[in-house]
Order: C-alpha cells, then structure tokens, then sequence
C-alpha cells in the first residue's frame, strides 16, 4: 500500500517537474544546434512565471469559447498526464479504467476541440488556417494512434492502458505502435517536420496560428499545456520501447523512463536542428506512416498471438 | 422474449395512438384556435410513449380488425426491444412538439399549420406502429403509413421546385425500399406460414433470399450507401422539426427492424453479419466525407445521418459476425452499442436538425457561408448546438462518446478474442476505421460550429439574427440536457439494458465515467479559481483582433467553411474528383482580375456513373415500350386487367 503511496507520489512529483526540464532541455539543445549559446537554461520557466504575472488582451469578436480554452486544455492535460502511465512511477488510479485508450483519445479530441473552436472565434484568417490544418491532422493521426495502443494492449486484453502499457508485449509490436505513437506525437505536439512552433509565417502555420490572439496568462497556460502534453506523449512512447526492449519491469521503472524522455527531447532537438519543415501538401503522406505503422503492429499482434 | 399474455399496458398504448389520431383530425381543421389542442394530443402521446417505454410490462394487444384481414390478427406487442424504440420516439417527439409551435410561426404565410401537425401526428402514430406490430402485415401497413406521411411533410413547402423534386425522389426511394420489404415478407411468410414475426423459424440456407430482400428494403430506409441518395434530399428539403423526426427517429425505425429480424430473430447468418459490417463501414466514411463537402447547414447534418446509419450497421455487423465465431462478450458489446448509439442519435440529431430550424428562422439562411458569429446574437441556441456537436464529435463524457465507446469495445474484444489471426486483425482494424470515422466527424462539426456560430457575421442576415422564440429553445435545451444525462448516466443505461433483458453481461459497461467527470472537473474548477484569483487585480484588455496594421478585418476576410474542409476534402479528393475553378476577370487576368470567382465542384461516382445511366436507361425504356401500352383506350385497359387477374389466379394455384 505504501509502495503504491510513494509511486503516485512520485507520479504527481514528475508530472510536474518532467515538463518543464523537457523543454528547458529542448530550448537550449535547439540553440546549441544553431550554433548560439541560447538563453539561461531555466529560460522557458521563467518565460511562464512571466507571462502569469501580465493581464492579457482578449479579442472583442471572441465569445466564451476562446477564454474557456486554455483552462480546459489544462484541466484535461493535467489529469491526462496523472493517470497515464507515462513517468514510469504508479499513475494515480491505476487500473481502474480511467485510463482506457478510447476515453485517453477523446479526451485529447476534446482538448483540440476546444482549441480549434477557440481559433475560429477570434475571426481572423490566421485562426481559420490554423483551425483547419489542425482539423486535418487530427483526422490524420487518430486512426494511428488507436490501432497502434490497441495492438499493444492486445496482449493484456484490456484497453486500460494504466495496466496495458506495464505488462509484457512482444517486442516487435512495441517497436512498431512505438514508432507510430511518435510520429503521430510530432504531429499532435506540432513539432518539425510537420509544424514548426518558432514560425510566424502564414504559409507554414498550425499551431501557432491557433494560438495566436493569446497573450499573457492564457498564453501561458497554453505553453505549459504543450510542455505537459510533449513530455506525456514521449513518455508513453519511451514505456512502449523500454518495455519491448528491456520487458515491463524496466518499463515501470522511473529513472528509466525519466532518462528516456530526457533523451527523447535531446534526439527531438538534434533532429529538428538538422531537418526542414515538409511543404504543408506533403505532410500527409509523411504522417500516412504512422498508420502504416500502427497497421503493421496491428498485424503482428494479432496474427502471432 | 417471445410472450402470449396480453398487457395491461394496452388501454395507454391504444391512448397513445387514439391521441394522434385526434390530433391529425383536429389538425385537418382549418381553424387557427385548435392547435394547441392538436399540439397537445401529440404531446400526450409522446408523453405516455416514454411512459409506456419505462413501465409497460411486456405482452401482446390484440385489437379487433374493422375489416376482414384473411384471418391475421390486428396484433401488437409490446417487448422490451419494442419498449426501447418507443422510448426513443418520445423522448424525440416531446421536444418537437414543443418546438414546433414557435417554427411554424416563422413559416406563416408559406405552409399550413394544421397540415404539418396532422402529418407529424400520423408520422409519430405509424412509427410506434412499426415498432409495436407482432406481425408482418401490421409492420406493413405502419410502414407504408410511415412512409406516406414523412412525404407529406418533405412536400411541406411544395411551392419550391427543388422541395418538390427532393419529396419525389423520396416517395421513389421509398417505394422501391417497400417493394424489397414486401417480397421478402410475402416470401419468408411463404416459407413459415405464419405472418407472426416469431414464428419466422428457418431450416438450413432456406432464409437468404427472403433475408437478402428484407435486408435491402431495411437498407434503403437506414440510408446505408448505397442507397443513401435519397437522404441528403430528401431531410434537408422538410421543414427542420420534420427533419429532426426523421433522420432522429425514423431510421431508425429500420435499425429496429435489423435488430428484431436480424440480430434478435432467427433470419441473422454471418453473411448478414459481414454485408452490414462492410456497408457500415462504407457508409460511414462516406457519409461523414459528403458531410464536409456541403455549404448547407442541414445537407451536412443529413449526410452526418449516413455516417452515423454507418456506424449502427458496423456495429450489427460486429454483432453478428462475433456471435458466429462465438464470441458472447463482443456480440453483447456491440448489441448494447446499436441500441445505445440508436437512441444518442436520435437526441443529438434532433438537437441539431433542431438548431438548423432555428437558425434557418431566426437567420434566414442555412448557408454556413453565410452565416456566422451567431453566438453572440443566439446565445441559447448557441449553448444547445454546442453541446450537440460536442455530443456527435463524442467528445467524453457525453452521450455520444457512450455509443461509439461501446463500438471500440466490442471491435477490441474481437481483436483479442477471435479465433483466427484474419479475424483479430480485422478486430484491430476496424478501431481505426471508427476512429478515422470520428476525426472526420470532428472536423465536420467543427467546421458546422465554427463558422456558423464564432467569428463575425457573413451576411447582413448572420448579423441581424435574433434569439429564438422560447419554446424552440427550450426544446433544444432540454436535449442537451438530455445528451449530457445520458453520457453521464450511461453506466445506468447499461444497467437498464440488462434489466431489460437486451444485453446479458451485466458488467459490460466498466468506464469510470463519474471518476473522470469529477478529476476533470476539479482541475477544471481549480484552474479556472487560479486564473480568475490572478485577474482580481489585472482584467483582460478587449481588443480587436490582430489584423496586421491594415485596419479593421472585415467577414469576408475570414475562413469559411468550404475553406475550412478544404485540407480534409483534397485528402480524400480522389473519391469524388475534387475540384476549384478560378476564373478571374479583367484587363489583366492573371495579376490584376477585377472580379474574381472561385467554384467547388465534385462529382459522387455512385450517382453518376451507376444511378444517372441506371435512371436514364429506365426513362428510355418507358418511352419506348411503356408509354405505347398507355394508348388512352379503356378497352385495353380492361384487357389488361383481365389478363393479369388470369396471372395471378394462375400463380395462386385457382385455375
């Protein structure tokens, strides 16, 4: 009992610290592959205690919606992040259902629900762009993500991935959703090569231009939303690998898998340093990979039962 | 399931039926003051359909036949499966009748009243009839009342041509749906000698052929593709509280009939199983694709009724399929899934057919590029309409995630519990199938949402929108309330299905929906007490929105909702051969047009290609041979009758 005390513990602990180092880790790998020194390594922290102390401008075409989504993006991302099993330590309720895959994948509709909604309130031609864009990854990536989790809780027979994800699955079907998971990671996170964050150009815009009427704290609450969601999605796909490689034990280890997300940010840096965003009519087909993937996993998984 | 006993249920279901019968002949009455008496009969109806649907104890009402029926009984029943979709339509039916007063207000002047009440009274009347009928031959005689009436009210407004063109295509689609219906009825009562549907017991292969036509004639009034043509007309064409009655309810009336003769009934075979499994699948892509291609508000909603037609029939299939290899959990599974997703429909559909109205009324346009920033000026109607959508995208934890919840899980247990390799895959790929089905539904009713409600108004009538009378909001409100219940109540849903006997594994439903609800809502709660704590001192600024330095953005700079799809549509364009033509206009056309126009254009393969020549060729075919028997001759009329009579006592063994 007091095992699991101290697991959740250190769940709650690492959702709320894994975050903010991840992208403090990124910023500055990212700099040091442009060949600048970057900003303090703290920088991004110190960015979002900043932007909470300023008030923020809000459109006057906007209706509730576009003050609502930034608090439900992190209400859902929060609880997302506890009771998934994405640290490696015992995520809070574990195995009682409220991690179920479907549940986890309409949660993170509803977040993007919201954000896309929140895009098209303030009337401009940016937040349609974005809006839409985001609308077709998501139709892109979902297909994906749950063929992918399925095969990979195949194995344990339930879709509660708080229990799915810790036992043991095949190596190759864990390589393999692994693989499908990241990819449709970088597209649900908007990192290279199908959006770039740090961009302010119309023609490559998805995120940002979803984002961009807000300012001061819902700014805020929205990057801190993409730092959770980055470390969570890398997270689930570190357990996936380190399960299939190393077996659930070390997957449900947290040092490893902490070390596994630090050194996904670090390869996620080094990649986006060295490869260029893909013209927007070509991301389908790169994204068309991870259902590839997850179809292929699929296959293995069912057929070598 | 199959019982003798009559009910005592009988004196308050004959009631219910009595009070639309009163309402149609009051309705029929041209004077202005009885309609909220005939609005009240229906309501009452409604009102002890959802009573009976909760109460009744099961049994059979025998009514005296007024006409001598060839010894067949004027019979219904009453069952749990028959409980469920009478509850269905009156929990659709209340809001309508509630709505409906304040909507025809709108339409003063273009329709009569009384004649869309008595229309919708008989509508309400003959689809409990169909769901109640114990035999064929009243199943029938309801359904061809149904079908008869729901094209009365598509020709609600007849004085438009296109209102026309869409009730006749209607009534075509209908009959030819009837036709199949009848042959496979006449056939299997053939094979069975009874008209009584449990009775309908098959030996061996004996049932495909009447199975496969019933199947059809259930097929073409579900809207599965590819008989699905009619729908996208026909709904749109009604007035909207029509509309809302019949993509809510009364396709659903063929899902019943699947389910009765086909999942519970002796005619299911796992052919069976995989046709509705691959229509469905089919259909619901489809559908939800042609959804993201439509300008029109309802149109959209109308091919949205394909996809989710699509998504009940996968689920049947699964049922089927799944029972065949015998896999209980799954069959179950997917069974509550039809049943629960049948009646979420139903809600969330006539909620938005409702919405539409509304916005059609109160904005005189349903062309979403017309339209927008009406949440300002129809907050209420906004409210509704965004938990609509939010409730078809099956965003958690409202009632359309429960639905499509219950379909991931049974597709799942059959990807890990099936026994051949083939078949789990097909488990796995089919929740991939129904997510794909979902992303493209989210995006559907993003786009519905988005541009009609946020943002500024596109037209002079978008930003001169008024909120809607009362009734039609309170209507709408209530079934969103409706949504959010039945989301969060679904354990108890699945609870009253086993009680009711329709699915047998009691603890099938095992989400933790309140668990969820409640964690979200106190991080929800808790963000919102640290923000508003941060905001006591620094109140957000109201700006306008970033418009670059070039002065105030004006509507038009905005996405608009074939913009909106654009990515999506060019995705799938080569299903239906996508395509925008620029023409731009001036002394210099490429650089500086002084006029430029843009149009959409697509072309749906099944229509062009297979129904266009197959309708052409029928058209040829009656010019040429039909019309030179229809000589205007009496006599050779009379000839013809003789001689078909000899036919058919012929065929019936007399001569």
């Amino acid at each position: 009992m007091s095992n699991v005390l101290i697991g959740v513990a250190l769940h709650c602990l690492l959702v709320a610290s894994l975050p903010i180092l991840l992208a403090c880790v990124i910023r500055k790998t990212k700099a040091r592959m442009q060949g600048r020194p970057g900003p303090p390594f703290l920088q991004p922290a110190l960015d979002l205690a900043k932007r909470l102390k300023k008030s923020d401008t809000v459109s006057e075409t906007t209706s509730w919606v576009f003050r609502a989504n930034p608090l439900v993006g992190v209400a859902l991302t929060v609880w997302l992040a506890l009771v998934l099993p994405w640290t490696g330590a015992t995520p809070i309720l574990r195995g009682s259902g409220v991690a179920d895959l479907i549940l986890i994948v309409y949660l993170l509709a509803a977040i993007r629900f919201f954000a896309i909604l929140a895009a098209l309130d303030t009337g401009s031609a940016f937040g349609g762009l974005g809006a839409s864009r985001e609308a077709a990854l998501s139709v892109l990536i979902e297909p994906g993500l749950v063929i992918g989790l399925a095969a990979a809780s195949l194995s344990s027979r339930t879709l509660d991935l708080s229990i799915g994800l810790g036992s043991p699955v095949r190596p190759t079907v864990a390589i393999l959703s692994a693989a499908a998971f990241l990819i449709a990671a970088l597209s649900e996170l908007s990192r290279m090569p199908i959006d770039d964050t740090t961009t302010h150009l119309e023609l490559t815009m998805v995120h940002e231009a979803t984002i961009l009427e807000y300012s001061g704290r819902r700014l805020a609450l929205i990057e801190w939303t993409v730092m959770i969601r980055t470390a969570m999605f890398f997270g689930i796909a570190a357990v996936l690998l380190v399960n299939g490689m190393f077996g659930p034990d070390a997957a449900t280890n947290p040092l490893i898998i902490g070390t596994g997300v630090i050194a996904a940010g670090l390869f996620l840096a080094v990649f986006e340093g060295v490869s260029v965003k893909l013209n927007w009519r070509r991301v389908p087909s790169f994204v068309a990979f991870s259902t590839a993937l997850a179809v292929m996993s699929a296959f293995v998984a069912a057929v070598e039962r | 399931m199959s019982t003798s006993t009559t009910t005592e249920w009988g004196p308050a279901m004959i009631l219910a039926l009595g009070m639309f019968a009163v309402a149609t002949v009051l309705g029929l009455a041209k004077a202005r003051s009885r309609f909220g008496l005939v609005g009240f009969a229906s309501l009452t109806g409604c009102v002890l359909f959802v009573t009976c649907a909760i109460f009744a104890t099961n049994g059979r009402i025998v009514l005296p036949p007024l006409i001598g029926l060839a010894g067949v009984e004027v019979a219904f029943r009453i069952d749990s499966l028959s409980r469920w979709f009478i509850g269905i339509i009156g929990l659709v039916g209340i809001p309508v009748c509630i709505y409906l007063p304040g909507y025809l207000d709108h339409l003063r002047g273009r329709v009569r009243p009384g004649l869309v009440w008595s229309g919708l009274a008989v509508l309400f009347g003959a689809m409990a009839g169909v769901v109640l009928a114990d035999n064929a031959v009243v199943f029938i005689a309801s359904w061809e009342m149904m079908a008869i009436s729901s094209f009365l009210l598509v020709a609600t407004e007849h004085q438009k041509l296109s209102v026309r063109r869409a009730a006749f295509i209607y009534l075509g689609a209908t009959r030819i749906g009837s036709a199949f219906l009848i042959a496979g009825f006449i056939w299997a009562h053939a094979l069975t000698g009874s008209w009584r549907f449990e009775d309908w017991t098959f030996q061996g292969t004996s049932a495909t052929l009447p199975a496969a036509l019933i199947l059809v004639g259930f097929l073409a009034k579900a809207g599965s593709w590819p008989f699905h043509l009619w729908l996208p007309i026909a709904h749109p064409a009604a007035p909207s509280p029509v509309s809302a009655v019949m993509s809510g309810v009364m396709i659903k009336t063929a899902i019943y009939g699947i389910v009765r003769l086909f999942l519970l009934g002796h005619l299911g075979a796992p052919w069976v199983g995989w046709i509705l499994l691959f229509l469905g699948c089919v259909s619901a892509v489809w559908g939800i694709l042609f959804g993201l291609l439509q300008q029109d508000l309802k149109r959209l909603l109308a091919y949205s009724s394909v996809e989710n037609i699509g998504l009940l029939l996968l689920a049947s299939g699964i049922c089927l399929v799944s029972r065949s290899y015998g896999i209980a959990l799954a069959s179950d599974l997917a069974l509550g899934a039809v049943l629960f997703h049948a009646l979420n429909h139903s809600i969330f559909k006539s909620l938005l057919f409702l919405g539409a109205g509304s916005i059609d009324a109160c904005a005189h346009t349903r062309d979403m590029d017309r339209l927008g920033g009406l949440a300002r000026r129809m907050p209420w109607t906004a409210a509704a309409f965004f938990v609509g959508c939010a409730s078809i995208c099956a965003l958690a934890p409202l009632n359309g995630f429960a639905g499509e919840w219950l379909i991931y899980r049974s597709a799942f247990v059959v990807g890990y519990s099936a026994p051949s390799g083939e078949l789990r895959l097909i488990g796995l790929i089919l929740l991939g199938w129904v997510a794909l089905t979902g992303g493209l539904t989210a995006a559907c009713f993003l786009k519905a949402y988005g541009i009609v409600f946020l943002g500024n108004g596109r037209s002079g009538e978008a930003r001169k929108a008024h909120e809607a009378a009362p009734g039609m909001v309170i209507a709408m409100c209530a079934l969103a309330c409706a949504c959010i219940g039945l989301g969060f109540g679904a354990p108890f849903v699945w609870q009253g299905l086993a009680r009711m006997s329709l699915v047998s594994n009691p603890g099938g439903w095992n989400l933790p929906v309140f668990t969820t609800v409640l964690g979200g809502g106190i991080l929800l709660a808790a963000a919102w007490a640290f923000l508003s704590r941060l905001e006591r001192t620094h109140r957000p600024t109201v700006y306008s929105t970033w418009d670059c330095g070039f002065g105030p953005l004006s509507a038009r700079t905005q996405y608009s909702a074939t913009s909106f799809g654009q990515p999506i549509v060019r995705l799938f364009g080569k299903l239906y051969r996508y395509e925008i033509d620029v023409v731009g206009k001036g002394e210099s056309q490429h650089n500086f047009p002084t006029t430029l126009s843009a149009e959409l254009k697509h072309e749906s393969y099944l229509e062009s290609r297979v129904y266009s020549p197959a309708i052409k060729g029928m058209l040829r075919l009656s010019e040429g041979l039909i019309m030179r028997l229809q000589a205007g001759s009496i006599h050779q009329y009379l000839l013809f009758m003789i001689v078909t009579l000899a036919l058919l006592l012929w065929l019936g063994g007399v001569i």
